[in-house]
């Protein structure tokens, strides 16, 4: 990793950690409205029996997306951390490159040795937290699916809800709309995270 | 980067490091010490960012690196300590003794091995085996927290930048004719000085020392008859220029 590289990543991590803000943001609205959904459900009554187990399933989903956005935030805040520490292991091995270069003492044949290895363990470090951060990335790509999928069918549901049917359908929309956009944030922060790891070789 | 001995004894000796010729041509050039003792070693002011590399090696030839276990750092600017980063990689058991007062700023420069040693606002000393540096008080010269570093057995006072002087890298290593060298000093002792008063307070507890050599950290270094020109040198001047 050069010096240029490591700046980029800093800048990456943050790009990161910018766009779980949005992620977050738009899971949250989703479990708002799972539980408006709920209510128009239930005054709907037995026209809208078939929306009802969908609204749970949206709540739950929705939930379950807002705990792995606020894992994948701590997650992304320890980056910083480990980035830093693969920044100044880097640093330090291309300073005691210099000083090698300089006058090339056992002592400083030994400590350059160390200072490699140093940095290939922060590295290594740094990697590691980026593919846990992929999985975590992946596994909101897998709610939003099955979010899309409830999309597709609530709206047939909503379809026979009669005086409710508009208030439903909208639902329907909304959940379809922010799935897509929490997957567009998703696909741009997976994309960082390839680029960074491809700089880390 | 150029070693020169100050003082040499069986108990331990003193090393001046500078006139840097690979230093990038807009940084300041710094002087650095090397105060050696038996398998333990000082180093004061241990200088930039851009100057570790060539310090480490020039410091390998003279001590083990496990013998470095102390650093000072007169006050905080960049300077004197911004290699602090890399130190702390290469030195993780070390200590750093520095102005209690910037504790909260030098940790900026990043530090999670080396250990931070506050010196209180009225000095104290250093010790390396049998020998014991004394930390003087030399507060607003011209850091707020500031600290010098007397050898009562060396007769050595590590002025930090009193004293300085802003001279090409190649400039000898001791001030020859003091009234040439005034004119590499003035206008950096007036504008970078910020207090008469904290001046004179200096003057006057340095005067009781017995100085054989005043070590500051940039330019030459005084002498003998130098040390006692220059006190009466910076007496009369007026300090503290740009209000
Ligand atoms: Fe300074
Ligand atoms: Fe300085």
């Amino acid at each position: 990793m050069s010096d240029k590289n490591i700046v980029d990543s800093f800048i990456r991590v943050a790009r990161i950690i910018a766009n779980l803000d949005a992620i977050l943001a738009e899971a949250k609205n989703l479990s708002l409205t799972a539980k408006n959904a709920r209510v128009v459900a239930l005054r709907a009554g037995d026209s809208a029996s078939g929306f009802k187990p969908i609204t749970n399933f949206i709540d739950e989903f929705s939930e379950q997306t807002i705990k792995t956005t606020t894992h994948i935030s701590t997650l992304s805040n320890q980056l910083f951390k480990i980035a830093l520490e693969a920044v100044r292991s880097t640093q330090f091995d291309i300073h005691v490159g210099d000083a090698t270069i300089l006058m090339s003492t056992p002592q400083l044949v030994t400590l350059q040795h160390k200072a490699k290895l140093d940095r290939q363990q922060q590295t290594k470090k740094l990697e590691i937290a980026l593919l846990e951060l992929e999985s975590f990335f992946e596994e909101i790509n897998k709610q939003m699916r099955s979010a899309e999928y409830i999309a597709v069918t609530s709206r047939v549901e909503a379809s026979n809800a009669g005086e409710f049917s508009d208030s439903l359908q909208s639902v329907s929309d909304f959940i379809a709309s922010a799935a897509r956009t929490i997957k567009q944030s998703v696909t741009v922060n997976l994309n960082e995270i390839h680029t960074l790891r491809g700089t880390l070789h | 980067m150029k070693a020169t001995q100050l003082y040499q004894a069986a108990s331990h000796s003193w090393l001046m490091f500078g006139r840097d010729e690979g230093k990038p041509e807009k940084i300041i050039d710094t002087n650095q010490y090397l105060v050696k003792g038996k398998g333990q070693a000082v180093l004061l002011d241990p200088g930039g960012t851009e100057l570790f590399s060539p310090m480490l090696a020039a410091i390998l030839q003279h001590i083990e690196l496990q013998e470095l276990t102390t650093l000072f750092a007169s006050h905080q600017d960049p300077d004197i300590i911004s290699s602090l980063g890399l130190w702390d990689k290469a030195l993780p058991g070390a200590t750093l003794h520095a102005p209690w007062l910037w504790e909260g700023f030098i940790r900026h420069f990043g530090m999670s091995n080396i250990k931070y040693q506050g010196i209180k606002d009225e000095g104290g000393d250093i010790r390396l085996n049998d020998i014991s540096l004394k930390l003087i008080p030399a507060h607003y010269l011209h850091s707020s927290g500031n600290f010098h570093v007397y050898d009562p057995q060396a007769k050595i006072l590590m002025s930090g930048d009193v004293g300085a002087a802003l001279e090409k890298t190649n400039a000898p290593i001791f001030v020859e004719d003091f009234g040439a060298h005034v004119k590499h000093m003035e206008y950096f002792h007036r504008r970078w000085m910020p207090s008469n008063r904290a001046k004179a307070n200096w003057i006057a507890r340095v005067k009781e020392l017995n100085i054989e050599i005043m070590a500051p950290q940039h330019g030459r270094l005084f002498k003998g008859e130098a040390v006692t020109e220059f006190l009466e040198w910076f007496a009369k001047l007026d300090v503290g220029i740009a209000t």
